[in-house]
């Protein structure tokens, strides 16, 4: 203990290290099941949950979960057999999601560091934020684990899927729960927004040539690692907030899976 | 020798819905080679669907050498249509076919060879299924259906958006499997000269139009005038 608070750096560099992991392996599987829309959707829908939590005493990051979740669910029941409407739903909950979790912070009578949730503030992380990233990656890599081949499966051929007996509305559901905790458990590094941008980047690259699932999500993490410490050691460098600088790293980085996909 | 029987079936997508197949009934028999045609719309899907027992008919029934479908359901497997497959998922074609069976991980690699074998692409098992050509990755589908231990294989529109070189070659490796023994029933929009290859013909458009013979079939909805001349592969 005394380690870490002689070095208030190390609590950072490990969150900075296990966000740089989970975030680009989960985009790998969210965007191989043609999800990735939903990343954005839960991150705005954290915020009522959030507000509430912090009013009612628990942790935060419960009831961003819990919001996020919820947000997603309400999506889904309210989009049509054909999907033709998910956007406009989708957009719809997103920003209305903000906006109570806005409007509820005055409401309760509770003080938030807004621009900490939504963008991150990693220098000032404590033991409780690791202990948040690390309960997100035990998660995300039991459903790995466990549910590989279903994941498999389903990202490649949904209706087979189902056809040989998976429940393919449960794994979404899973599919939701863990995305809601690894943006949640991103909060202080990234922030709940600026973490769609190291959910998604580092996948690009990831995908690439490789032939399996697993090898995908382990390029993408390793590029999102990458991409990551690079963004946490300039910030330190020139003392800058590095949840955006990592988002600004992800963008400057597009150039290079697209050239290289060409 | 095998025979899948389907008497009088309904089927509607919801209760009170409009029936997307009425009163169909058909009959298919080993090592025999069997085409459903139907314009779009015309329940093609649907009747394949119920066939495998993903959905239940309505009413009718269907039996499988005398046996109700669900008790015997593993004898059949249906080829998905292309669309229905996110072709640009990162697996390798050996991958693919290992996921027919329900527990992958009970593939053996002789099953693997085989499956590639029969349908003419051994020597693709390592490449990633979005490098391949469609006709090859309709040819890999296909050996992921024929993984399973059934003698009933359902293909749906396997030759759509195959170019015509490819979609000659499908048809080949689909006679071959059939004179094997197996059964073999594909639905297509193509009711031109490709339709010779065939044993047999369906035409359906919610209800049986016309079986038999591909001339008896062409030369019978050719009298009704009720399907026209399309050719749309």
């Amino acid at each position: 203990m005394s380690l870490l608070n002689s070095n208030w750096w190390i609590i950072p560099l490990f969150i900075t290290f296990f966000s740089g992991i989970i975030c680009p392996a989960m985009g790998t599987i969210l965007i191989t099941h043609k999800r990735l829309l939903q990343v954005n959707l839960i991150s705005h829908c954290v915020m009522p949950g959030l507000a509430l939590a912090v009013a009612l005493g628990v942790d935060a990051s419960l009831g961003g979960v819990v919001s996020g979740l919820l947000g997603a669910l309400l999506t889904e029941s309210l989009t049509n057999k054909k999907n033709e409407n998910y956007e406009a739903v989708m957009n719809t909950i997103l920003a209305g999601s903000l906006g109570l979790g806005l409007l509820l912070i005055p409401f309760l009578g509770i003080r938030i560091d807004l621009e900490a949730v939504l963008f991150g503030d990693l220098l000032t992380a404590n033991i409780g934020d690791l202990l948040r990233t690390l309960i997100a990656f035990l998660v995300f890599i039991s459903l790995t684990i466990f549910g590989y081949d279903k994941l498999v499966h389903v990202g490649l051929d949904p209706e087979g899927a189902e056809a040989n007996g998976i429940k393919v509305s449960f794994l979404n559901l899973l599919l939701g729960f863990t995305t809601a905790l690894v943006i949640v458990s991103s909060m202080s590094a990234v922030g709940v927004i600026l973490v769609i941008a190291l959910l998604s980047m580092p996948t690009l690259w990831g995908l690439q040539k490789a032939r399996t699932l697993w090898a995908a999500m382990a390029r993408s993490s390793i590029f999102g690692v990458g991409i990551s410490l690079l963004g946490f050691v300039l910030a330190m460098i020139f003392n800058l907030a590095p949840g955006p600088l990592i988002s600004v790293l992800c963008v400057a980085s597009l150039g290079f899976p697209l050239v290289n996909s060409q | 020798m095998t025979s899948l029987i389907a008497e009088n079936l309904a089927y509607s997508y919801s209760r009170q819905g409009q029936l997307a197949l009425d009163n169909v009934s058909i009959e298919l028999r080993s090592g025999t080679l069997t085409a459903l045609v139907g314009p779009n719309g015309a329940g093609k899907s649907s009747l394949l669907r119920l066939l495998q027992g993903q959905s239940q008919p309505n009413k009718g029934q269907i039996r499988i050498d005398g046996e109700p479908l669900m008790n015997v359901r593993d004898q059949v497997a249906l080829m998905p249509q292309r669309s229905s497959i996110n072709w640009s998922f990162p697996i390798t074609v050996e991958g693919l076919v290992s996921l027919g069976r329900v527990n992958s991980s009970k593939t053996t690699c002789c099953e693997l060879e085989a499956a590639l074998q029969r349908v003419g692409i051994p020597e693709l098992a390592k490449r990633r299924l979005d490098s391949l050509s469609g006709g090859q990755q309709q040819r890999a589908l296909l050996a992921k259906t024929l993984i399973r231990p059934a003698k009933i294989f359902l293909l749906d529109e396997p030759c759509a958006s195959l170019d015509p070189l490819a979609r000659e070659k499908f048809l080949i490796i689909v006679r071959q499997l059939a004179d094997s023994g197996l059964i073999l029933f594909v639905s297509s929009h193509d009711w031109g000269k490709s339709l010779y290859t065939y044993d047999r013909v369906v035409a359906l458009n919610k209800t049986i139009l016309a079986s038999g013979t591909p001339q008896q079939v062409l030369e019978k909805l050719f009298s009704i005038g009720s399907m026209g001349n399309h050719c749309c592969g």
